[in-house]
């Protein structure tokens, strides 16, 4: 970051602090770096010396089961250090290759903030309530349970090509149909995520414009799940019965929005790596019921059994119905005899119980993607550190899966995915149904409708009719209100959103798609074995507050996700779960909390 | 009467004592917990021990409830786990759109209600009078989801376009981009802090009161347009109970002996009907004013929903979704503090109306 003003060189002002905090502390584990931001007047120079995040000590990284270290503390991250050799450049050094990299620096929780702004906002905590990128548009306004107000940033990077109207505004309601009614009536541009009752209202009604999800492009994935820790379900048989049982084409023709897809595999083909290998056999044909009875025979359930079927009533892309669903399916399984009674839980108590492992009927469960790419989809659920809802972890699963995720060679991931893919099939650990139809909605001849699977709908790349009542401002509704608008610590998309349209990245989406390009990165180009990436930066570009944007404000904007021991680690509630979840883990964590006697 | 209410305000310490502790215990009795609420399908064990240490629910019950009291004796009620604001912050926040949105359905239900009431009590047995019952227990039978839907789909939708057309559903409490200036800003105080400057932001949250403060009538006119239908939606039921308190206490007054004095003695039946009838049938309906009141503040969860106005209805509801303690505990204890007051003013007000009753 750098103030317009001609100041002291900022970088030197950052070296002489590293300097500081290098000389008064030894390396070594017993040091918790601070290795933050500095103070004090700053401004843009490059200089021939690096820096380092973290300044002093080394970080070990972890190796198979055994966690790393850092600090004299368990270390079980993928990231080992970020440095920055000059003002245009940022080296992240990774433990193991990250396939997956160029997508985590187009997902918002990563986007880039100026670092003197962090310095002053996360200490006085008020990051979370406004925005200072380097997007299209500038934050003007967020009044509390009405909206955000944007207008156009003139000293833009792009601004030749954006924002396309000069002013926006987020709103948000719960309720699809209200969202649908305030579009009707004119009072927003588009609004996001049309109920599945309306694709054909919106579709029928002349003044507005469905904008569907492209073809193959709904990134949602709807299974049914099963613990093969639990009987009946720990016999293959059983699981490959219930597999054969289900009609999966019946579910998605019936209960789907128009678009929805069967499952062929359990990532959306979107997605590359996700399709290889052979797809889902089918069910619920005449003959698959015979043979799914006679492995149920096998098994020693000739006479099927009684089980539940458990499902929460929360609408989701992947799952827009869920009652009717369950009921559907319960009479699916019946065909084999299996008696299932239907088990609504609260949503808390389910996502509770499927994380623990604790769902021991069949489950309807799903997964939205946080970013395109296959990993995001199969790590989580049949990686090494898989998800208790299946179970243990299944090691002829995620010993592939650890190769495709450790590998940028193309041969190599498509062997690694091809063989996951037919572990699924084999181990059955749960029956991939759907891919659930979303689509937002517009005012007819809006340019630039888009819909996101990521919450990536971009207001600076709309423009609203010529007929409508503002066309100078973009009016979006969202399903709610962003909860706070410092993204590395936010989870909902709806925040997230809001980042969109303010903030930038490394690197990026294209508009409406899902390719990612560099935006505040010129490029960001990997070592030869994918551990060590080199990001050259966009020069010329500055924050709203005017300050510059240089590779201090890269390594700020990292580190104080990275280090829980930094203090600017703040923000709305301190625990940056996309940075444990992505990166693997924080350095410095804080010790296990002791649980509550009960 | 200071000291009457000096006992009553006394008497109400055990009830928000017994509301927060009932509250306290059912929000943690309900399934779920705030961190599986929070992190969804992302919750783990390890994640959640993190979370819950970080917001105290790693601690017994009993020492969160301790420290929970001690923090309400210091007006510290608590920070939101969904927000990761003070309570105190966001009810500050979000009680004036439901105070504004309560004193409009209010003086829509009095106005038009005690109209209704007092057209059919002094045309007994006329078309007024059935065609004014008709309309009460019309508004007293209509779910407020479904008048404010088919309002909104009228006024919103169908009359898009026309002079008659209003802001519907979801459209908030203005109109989008809607810019103005706080009282601050506009009084020339921005730099003021403290007390004084939350009083001044509080009241410049209350829309069409910063618009009259502050004379930005652009301001107020567009706010009064967005609470017209949310109001007469949420008030139309009150509406039509104070129609029929009125009518039949009305009727009840009228039949007295003395209205029938004040007539022999010649006065004007519009004299008769408003300085010796109408008054001394206001009693019943004071008190269903003030039940009405606190109902209001507590209950306009539906409408907020559907006119898309973040209020305290809203923020409980989407509390208890999220699993977000502080906030349930926090505005129930606001919700029963508001009804212990009103219920105090309306004792009060029975002495204003009726030196009988006047409490010594």
């Amino acid at each position: 970051m750098t103030r317009p003003s001609g100041r002291l060189p900022k970088f030197a002002t950052l070296l002489a602090s590293f300097a500081i905090v290098a000389a008064a502390c030894t390396p070594g584990p017993s040091t918790a770096p601070t290795g933050g931001p500095t103070t004090g007047p700053t401004s843009q120079a490059s200089t021939a010396a690096a820096i380092k995040y973290p300044a002093t000590g080394e970080v070990t990284c972890p190796s198979g089961s055994t966690a790393g270290s850092y600090g004299g503390k368990d270390y079980k991250g993928n990231m080992k250090s970020i440095e920055a050799p000059d003002a245009s450049t940022v080296v992240f050094t990774l433990c193991a290759p990250d396939v997956a990299f160029l997508q985590k620096m187009a997902f918002a929780v990563f986007y880039i903030n100026d670092s003197g702004w962090i310095e002053k906002h996360a200490a006085d905590g008020t990051i979370k309530d406004t925005m200072n990128g380097t997007g299209p548009y500038k934050l003007d306004a967020w009044n509390k349970g009405t909206e955000l107000t944007f207008s156009k940033f003139d000293n833009y990077w792009n601004k030749d090509k954006y924002p396309l109207v000069p002013n926006a505004v987020l709103r948000w309601s719960k309720d699809s149909g209200a969202r649908l009614q305030a579009l009707q009536a004119g009072q927003v541009t588009g609004m996001t995520l049309v109920g599945p009752n309306d694709f054909d209202t919106v579709k029928n009604d002349a003044t507005l414009l469905l904008a569907p999800a492209p073809e193959g492009q709904a990134l949602n994935t709807l299974f049914v799940g099963m613990n093969h820790d639990d009987a009946p379900w720990d016999k293959l048989e059983v699981r490959k019965a219930v597999s054969l049982a289900i009609d999966r084409q019946r579910i998605v023709t019936n209960f789907y929005p128009a678009g929805s897809e069967v499952a062929t595999h359990f990532t959306p083909c979107a997605i590359k790596y996700a399709c290889v290998g052979p797809d889902w056999p089918s069910g619920g044909t005449a003959a698959d019921i015979q043979q799914a009875k006679d492995l149920l025979t096998q098994a020693g359930f000739p006479n099927g059994f009684k089980t539940k079927i458990q499902y929460r009533n929360v609408f989701r892309g992947y799952l827009p119905q869920p009652p009717v669903v369950a009921q559907d399916l319960k009479e699916q399984l019946a065909k084999i005899g299996i008696d299932a009674t239907i088990d609504e839980q609260d949503s808390a108590t389910y996502i509770k119980n499927a994380n623990s492992g604790k769902l021991d009927g069949v489950f309807l469960l799903g997964w939205g993607a946080d970013y395109p790419e296959v990993t995001n989809f199969m790590d989580y659920h049949f990686g090494s550190g898989c998800t208790a809802a299946f179970g243990k972890c299944l090691p002829d699963i995620s010993t592939p899966l650890g190769k495709g995720n450790s590998t940028t060679d193309d041969a190599a991931r498509t062997a690694a995915y091809t063989e996951a893919n037919q572990k699924l099939i084999d181990d059955v650990p749960m029956v991939p149904i759907a891919h659930g139809q979303y689509a937002n909605a517009y005012l007819a001849g809006t340019t630039g409708a888009q819909v996101s699977a990521i919450s990536t709908e971009v207001m600076w790349g709309m423009k609203p009719p010529a007929t409508a009542s503002d066309p100078n401002t973009v009016v979006l509704m969202q399903n709610a209100e962003p909860i706070g608008l410092y993204c590395a610590d936010e989870t909902d998309g709806e925040s997230l959103r809001a980042c969109e349209q303010s903030m930038e990245g490394l690197y990026g989406y294209t508009v409406g798609g899902t390719d990612v390009i560099p935006v505040l990165a010129t490029s960001c180009d990997p070592n030869t074995d994918g551990t060590v990436w080199t990001c050259k930066l966009r020069q010329g570009v500055t924050f709203h507050d005017g300050s510059t944007f240089d590779a201090q404000d890269v390594v700020t904007s990292f580190a104080v996700q990275w280090d829980e021991a930094n203090p600017l680690h703040k923000g709305n509630t301190g625990i940056f779960e996309y940075w444990g979840g992505l990166w693997g883990g924080s350095l410095n964590p804080a010790p296990p909390a002791t649980p509550a006697p009960s | 009467m200071i000291q009457f209410i000096i006992r009553r305000f006394i008497a109400s310490i055990p009830v928000l004592l017994g509301v927060v502790v009932i509250v306290f215990i059912l929000v943690r009795v309900i399934p779920g917990d705030p961190c599986t609420a929070t992190l969804g399908e992302k919750a783990n064990a390890e994640r959640c021990a993190e979370f819950n240490a970080r917001i105290g629910l790693s601690q017994p019950i009993p020492v969160q409830l301790g420290i929970y009291l001690k923090d309400v004796a210091t007006l510290d009620l608590g920070t939101s786990t969904k927000f990761g604001r003070p309570v105190i912050e966001l009810l500050v926040q979000r009680l004036p759109t439901t105070i504004e949105l309560t004193f409009y359905a209010l003086l829509f239900a009095i106005v038009v209600g005690m109209s209704l009431g007092i057209l059919s009590a002094s045309r007994r047995n006329s078309a007024a009078d059935v065609g004014s019952m008709m309309v009460a227990n019309l508004g007293v039978s209509i779910p407020v989801f479904v008048l404010g839907l088919v309002l909104a789909y009228f006024f919103a939708v169908m009359l898009k376009g026309t002079p008659l057309a209003l802001p519907g559903v979801a459209a908030g409490r203005l109109s989008p981009g809607f810019r103005f200036e706080s009282i601050a800003v506009a009084w020339g105080m921005k730099d003021l802090a403290g007390p004084p400057r939350a009083v001044l932001d509080f009241l410049s949250n209350m829309y069409t009161v910063n618009g009259l403060l502050t004379l930005q009538f652009g301001l107020f006119f567009d706010a009064l347009r967005h609470m017209i239908l949310p109001a007469i939606a949420l008030g139309t039921i009150p509406m039509a109970i104070i129609a029929r308190m009125t009518r039949s206490s009305l009727l009840e007054v009228m039949g007295l002996d003395y209205v029938r004095t004040a007539r022999a003695k010649g006065l004007r039946a519009r004299t008769v009907l408003f300085r010796h009838g109408l008054r001394n049938a206001m009693l019943p309906v004071v008190t269903v004013i003030g039940l009405s009141i606190g109902g209001l503040l507590s209950g306009a969860v539906l409408t907020e929903t559907i006119f898309g106005l973040t209020g305290v209805g809203l923020t409980i509801t989407e509390a208890i979704t999220s699993r977000d303690y502080a906030v349930v505990q926090g505005v129930a204890l606001f919700v029963a503090i508001v009804y212990v007051i009103v219920n105090l003013l309306t004792d009060i007000s029975y002495g204003l109306l009726d030196p009988r009753v006047r409490p010594s």
